[in-house]
Formats: C-alpha cells, structure tokens, sequence
C-alpha cells in the first residue's frame, strides 16, 4: 500500500488528534494513529477508548488498506519538516512502515489496522446542530469549574441539558458552579447527558479556529460531534446529575456592583499573602467600600485592599477560597460584576452585570469558607 | 558557643502533692494510674529507693513498696504548678523552650557580662525555689544534649556546670542510657555490640554506627562527642492532635468501642475548630489484648466537621477491628493540620451544620467539655479535654495516664 500526502497538512491534523491519545497506554496499540486508506481519501483516528476521534483529508494513492502507525514518532517527524510530500508505503504483511522525503528514509514498525478499537456508533440517537462558536465559548465557560473527585465522577463532567427554551450547560465540584445558558438554539426533545471532560478540553482546541455548524448527536451512553471533516466520539458520565436549582440561593438581599478588574487584580494580589493549602481571603463590606484581606500566621504575612462598590443591603463579612473567585472573576469579560449574597454561610452568585451577547446567560455560584472571628 | 542551661523540676508530680499535702514529705509517694492497668507517672525519691522507676506497672510497684502512699494525681494542678514556673523563666530568661511540663531549655547565650551564666542559672533557680516552693535541678554547657545530661547527673536539687571542652570526657564515664535519644530499644542494641558506656561510642568510626543505626547513628555519635546544634525552640507547632484509651477491662462490645471513638472524633473536632484548625488526614489505632497494635489512614479534604471526621474514623474502625480478639486500647488521631476555615459544600448541609457545631463549640467553651454532645458519646465521659492544643505549649500528657 502506498500514499503521498503533504506534510503540513498532515501534521495539522495529526496535532488536533493527538490530544485524545493518553501519555501511558495498557493496550500498546492506542499508542497508534490509525490510517484508513480509501480512493484518494485518508482516515487519520486516534483513540483512548472513551474518547476517539477521526478526521478525513484529501491525499493521493491508488491502494486501499488500514495500517496503525506509532503517534509519537510520526508526529515528531512531520513537524519537523517544512512543507514537503511525504511517501507512505506499507509492507500489507509485515506492516513495517517506510516513509520517503525529499531527505530520506525512515522505518517504523507498524500494527495490523484491524485490531484498532472501533469507534461506538450512536444508535437510535437524537441531534442537534450549534455553530462552533457557541459550543467552544459554553465549553470555555464551564469546564473549568468541573472537579476532580474520582469519588463523585458525576461532577468530573459538564451536564448538557438540551430544552425547548434554550441550552444550558452546568459545571460543578460540589464548591463552585457555572450555569451557561444560551437561548437561541432549542431542542426538539428535551434531554440531558453528562459530557466527560477531556473530550470537551479537546473540542475546545479544535473548534477554537473553527467556523463551523457542529452536529451533536447522542443517545443515553455516547455522544458524538461532527463538524468540517472532524467528528468526535465519547462514552458519557453515566450517574445522575446533583439537583442544581435547589441549591440556587432565591433571597439575597446583599448586592454587591464592582468592577471586574480591579476586583480581580484585589483578589489575586492579596490571595499571595493568604495560607498555601486554604487559599482563603475576608471579603467586608461597609457602606461603599468593600476590604480585601488575607493573611498566613505560619509566616506572619498578611494583606488588606480596600476597593469603592455599590452596594445595597446589610454590612456583612464573608470567607472565600481566592483560587475560586479568581478563576471565576478571570472567566468572565464584562466591565462590571455583580455578587449577590445572603448568609456568610450560603452560595454567593457572581453574574455579569451586563451581558456582552444578548441571548446568552452565565450564572456562578461559590460557596463561602467558615471564617471565625 | 551557646550557652544552654536546661532545667528540670525535681520528682514534679510528687513535689507539687508534698506542696499540697506536707505529711507527704519523707515518705515513699507513687503517682500514676491507680488500676491494675496503671503505670507510675512519677515516684518520690524514697520510693526509688524501693527499686521503683517511672513508667513502671503500679502494680509492680506496690508489691515493690506497699507502704507506700499512691496517689492517682490530677494534671490540672500540675499544669498550674507548671505554668508558675514558665512565668518566672519567661519574666527572666532571653530564650527559652519549654520542652514538657517539668522540663525547659533556656538559651542563655549573651547574660555572662557580669557575673557569668552559671551564677545567672544559680539566681534563677533559687527565685523559683523561693516563689513556688518546688525543688528544681539544672545544667549549663553548650548544647541541649550535654545540658540534659548534665541535670539528670546533678539531681536531686542541685546544679552542675559543665564548662566548654569538658564536654567529652563528662559524658565519656557515663552509661549510654544518659544520652536521651537511648530508648529500651537503641540500648539493647548497643549492649548487644557489647557498648556499654559513652567513651566507647566516642572512640567508634561514625560511620560504623551509620552503618547499624542508619541516620540516627550518626545523630547519636555527635551526641555522644557532645556536638548537638539543635537550637532552642521557643514554639512547638502541633503536627497532629490525638485521644487514647486503654481499657480497665479488655472489651470487644461494638457498641461501647464505636462509642468512644464517635466521642473521640467529636473532642478532636471541637479542638480542631478552637484552634481554627482542619485536618486531612484521620487515623485510627488499636491494640489486641495479646499486644498488637494496628493502626490505618484515611486522607479526607480539609475540614474540621464533625460527621464528617466521625463517620471517617468509625469507617477506618470497622475495617481495621477484624480479629475476633478483645482490644485493650483504642485511639483516633488527626494529623495533616492546617489553619483555616472550613470550605462549605453546595450540595450537603455544611453551611447550617458548621453554624450548629459554632454554637456547639460556645456551649462547651463556656460549661466544660461535656456540657452538650452527641447522645451517643454520653456513656464516653472524660474523654479529651477543652481548650485550644494549639497554643506553643508542649503536649500534657494526663498523670495518670503515662506510658
């Protein structure tokens, strides 16, 4: 079997699969880009068997034919090249690889292509179409308040709950929670699934450059996105999904209007004075002027901002883990933000105060620290 | 050079009684446990005549000496014995570490302008003698080591200088026992190397000792040349905090054991959050009656609450209690300590909980210990103690309760 492809283009699309490929396999042949050989066509997949992903790029060949190639090696190579055609040409019995430049020749062994693990189809499945950019800009939105817990793999993921009113994506590690909701696309059937979150981080790479209708599909175990030449397929987070309404505080009487930047900046400068493992800063609020305090006895450090607000309602004093609100404050892009409170112990809901695209709307809530006085 | 004097309450337990009590004086008094279960905790000087040592079984030490009077001791008197004489050393002394209740290390380095630091040592001693009325021993050298050696050689109520230079051969006539990171265990080793006294171990290539004792032998032989630059800490930061109990009666009733331990986690947790402290980590210990002792971990997210770290140790209990063996002793303990408030969760009841556990916490600082706890944990009384473990002081270990 043999092809001819350039190399630019291939190391294009090699780049954007090879974030599927886990750094350490059990099954040494996912190590592998698969290569399926058809008329004129090449089929690049590669796999970490939740997640795989295909793309498909014009080359020239005559052949037809599956080969597994290792990833690492090749991926290596071609980026080194400048723009050149590249020579594939497969021994169809032993697979032993042999590629051509302009330079030279280079070996590798090679696996049968039919001992890689196929891709899921999504039968009986329902879809929907978004355009990239609202996909990529929810995905950039949520995924990183997703945890870490293996305990509760639920909030290892982002719910995608499809409406008739509107799409909604929710993030959660049980401390903080992003709700993105978006009304301009609706759902024939509602339906809701648990989308895993790498998968998601590589979308977020692909469909960055991309301007696109994105066709997901999916049914109650696997999802799949197809976009261009791209298309994405994943096993979902199976598990219910916490009951997210209910913990949405409804009364807050305290409202907080400050500017995002200044509130940021406030935070992170402080949050280096704060303890190494808690992370945690004072936010008081009296009349105007909200005070932004941390401090680590172990070293004697401490800081204290004050910053001028809007605020109305009772003077309070409340505990937050600094990485939560920075991370939150960093996701966000309007001018000005509001943070609506009630107790220092419930959530407070950190919103845009304006929303920089009309259909679109971000809720974030974080739960306080104990502070004790 | 340093000047290092450590100081050490003579036979503390029992002064602080006779201080009490003056028919006392004289006479042979034993302090420790007073069941059968029970270890001395400290022996008056008349008892040692009798062959009686701390650490040893009570009940060893009454067939030893039966008329001797046994006193079961209560630590909340020797804690304020104690805390009038760190008064007097923290008024008068420039640096210094109190290293147990009876025990400290004063870095006198830089008060021999005038009359020098031994004379300084000399006044000190007798303002504590006169103020609190409790006999007191010290030494001066140049290390921690050569210092704590030197009070125990100049006990009872006395003083000793070991001057620099004279370090080595102080220590060379003495038994390798003096040195005090020489438990039971080092010292069986040692004798079984047929070391008997310092001067052997200083005349012995280092590394020799490196080679039996892997780091600690080096450790020890500097020691034993008198070389030790560990400074004087005025602050001891709390690595972990722990409860234990041997039982009057071996025991394996379920209910009576997940008892002590939900009250155990519960003291732990009210003393956690005194301090403003969380733990990450959560173990428990135990130990059959034939004297084997498990013990197993649990590393849990920073908290201080108490369903949670209770319903830790009880689930770390039940994997760990699966001989059909009675236990004599059973302990929690939390370590990975770490300042802070409690990060509250969306999703439990942590925000109202942590607002009970306050109020809690306000009850008990205000009434004692066990003026409010789970109904569970009431049959568990005396267990833990109130007030804030994190405060620089070196643990109380309870009088009766010395192993």
């Amino acid at each position: 079997m043999k092809f001819i492809v350039s190399s630019q283009l291939l190391v294009r699309n090699l780049q954007s699969l090879f974030g599927v490929i886990n750094p350490s396999n059990t099954l040494p042949i996912l190590d592998n880009f698969l290569f399926s050989v058809g008329k004129d066509t090449l089929t690049v997949s590669a796999s970490d068997l939740e997640t795989s992903m295909t793309t498909t790029l014009q080359i020239t060949s005559k052949d037809e034919g599956v080969v597994a190639i290792p990833a690492r090696i090749l991926l290596d190579l071609l980026k080194s090249f400048p723009d050149t055609p590249i020579t594939f040409s497969v021994n169809t019995d032993t697979k032993a690889v042999r590629l051509t430049s302009e330079y030279g020749e280079y070996n590798v062994a090679g696996l049968k292509g039919e001992d890689f693990p196929k891709a899921p189809e999504v039968a009986g499945a329902s879809s929907i179409t978004v355009p990239s950019d609202v996909l990529a800009r929810a995905i950039a939105k949520t995924v990183f308040a997703t945890g870490n817990d293996d305990l509760r793999p639920v909030m290892s993921g982002v719910y995608f709950e499809l409406k008739e009113d509107g799409l909604s994506f929710v993030a959660t590690d049980a401390h903080k929670l992003v709700k993105y909701s978006c009304s301009d696309f609706k759902a024939e059937h509602g339906a809701s699934f648990i989308m895993p979150k790498k998968p998601l981080n590589q979308l977020k790479n692909v469909l960055a450059n991309e301007e696109l209708d994105v066709t997901v599909t999916y049914n109650d175990t696997n999802a799949s996105f197809s976009f261009g030449e791209v298309q994405l397929t994943c096993r979902l987070i199976e598990g219910r999904y916490p009951n997210y309404e209910a913990v949405i505080p409804k009364e807050n009487p305290n409202v907080l209007t400050i500017n995002r930047q200044a509130f940021l900046g406030s935070v992170k400068r402080v949050s280096y004075f704060s303890n190494k493992t808690t992370h945690q800063v004072k936010l008081k609020i009296a009349g105007s002027e909200l005070q932004v305090s941390a401090e680590d006895p172990d070293f004697s450090n401490n800081a204290d901002e004050r910053l001028t607000c809007s605020f109305k309602g009772n003077d309070m004093t409340i505990g937050f883990n600094s990485r939560f609100l920075v991370e939150m404050l960093a996701n966000l892009d309007t001018d000005e933000v509001i943070l609506e409170m009630s107790e220092p112990n419930r959530a407070g809901i950190l919103t845009p105060a304006e929303s920089p695209i009309e259909s679109e709307h971000v809720l974030m809530l974080v739960m306080p620290v104990m502070i004790n006085d | 050079m340093k000047s290092i004097i450590h100081i050490d309450l003579d036979s503390f337990f029992v002064s602080c009684e006779r201080l009490l009590d003056n028919r006392l004086n004289g006479r042979p008094v034993l302090i420790g446990g007073t069941s059968d279960r029970g270890v001395v905790a400290s022996c008056s000087y008349e008892a040692r005549a009798f062959g009686i040592h701390s650490a040893m079984p009570m009940k060893m030490a009454r067939q030893l000496c039966p008329e001797a009077v046994v006193i079961r001791g209560n630590s909340g008197t020797y804690s304020k014995f104690s805390d009038m004489v760190t008064d007097i050393v923290k008024e008068d002394s420039p640096l210094f570490e109190k290293s147990s209740i009876d025990e400290f290390y004063i870095d006198a380095t830089g008060m021999d302008r005038f009359f020098g630091c031994y004379k300084w040592g000399q006044e000190l001693r007798q303002r504590i003698i006169r103020e609190t009325g409790l006999p007191i021993s010290f030494a001066l050298s140049t290390s921690k080591t050569v210092a704590k050696v030197g009070t125990g050689e100049a006990k009872p109520n006395n003083h000793r200088e070991i001057p620099q230079g004279t370090e080595k051969p102080f220590l060379a006539p003495l038994s390798i026992k003096r040195i005090p990171m020489v438990g039971d265990q080092t010292y069986r080793l040692l004798r079984s190397m047929g070391v008997e006294k310092v001067k052997t171990v200083q005349e012995m290539p280092i590394e020799l000792l490196e080679r039996v004792m892997g780091k600690n032998g080096t450790s020890l032989w500097k020691k034993a040349q008198g070389i030790d630059n560990t400074p004087v800490e005025p602050w001891h930061e709390r690595k972990s905090i722990s409860i234990e109990r041997t039982f009057e009666n071996d025991t394996s009733d379920m209910v009576k054991l997940e008892s002590i331990i939900r009250a155990m986690a519960e003291n732990l947790a009210y003393q956690l959050r005194n301090g403003s402290r969380l733990t990450a980590c959560v173990s428990v210990r135990i130990r059959y009656s034939d004297f084997q002792t498990h013990s197993r971990q649990l590393r849990i997210p920073y908290t201080a609450s108490d369903h949670v770290l209770i319903d830790t140790a009880i689930a770390l209990f039940r994997q760990l209690f699966d001989r059909r063996v009675l236990l004599r002793l059973v302990g929690v303990r939390f370590s990975h300590l770490v300042g802070g408030g409690e990060q509250m969760s969306l999703f439990d009841e942590s925000g109202p909980l942590l607002q009970l556990y306050n109020a809690m916490d306000r009850m008990r600082n205000r009434f004692g210990q066990d003026a409010v706890k789970r109904a569970v944990a009431m049959g568990s009384k005396g267990i833990g103690h109130s007030g804030n473990p994190f405060d620089g002081q070196p643990v109380v270990i309870p009088a009766h309760r010395r192993a």
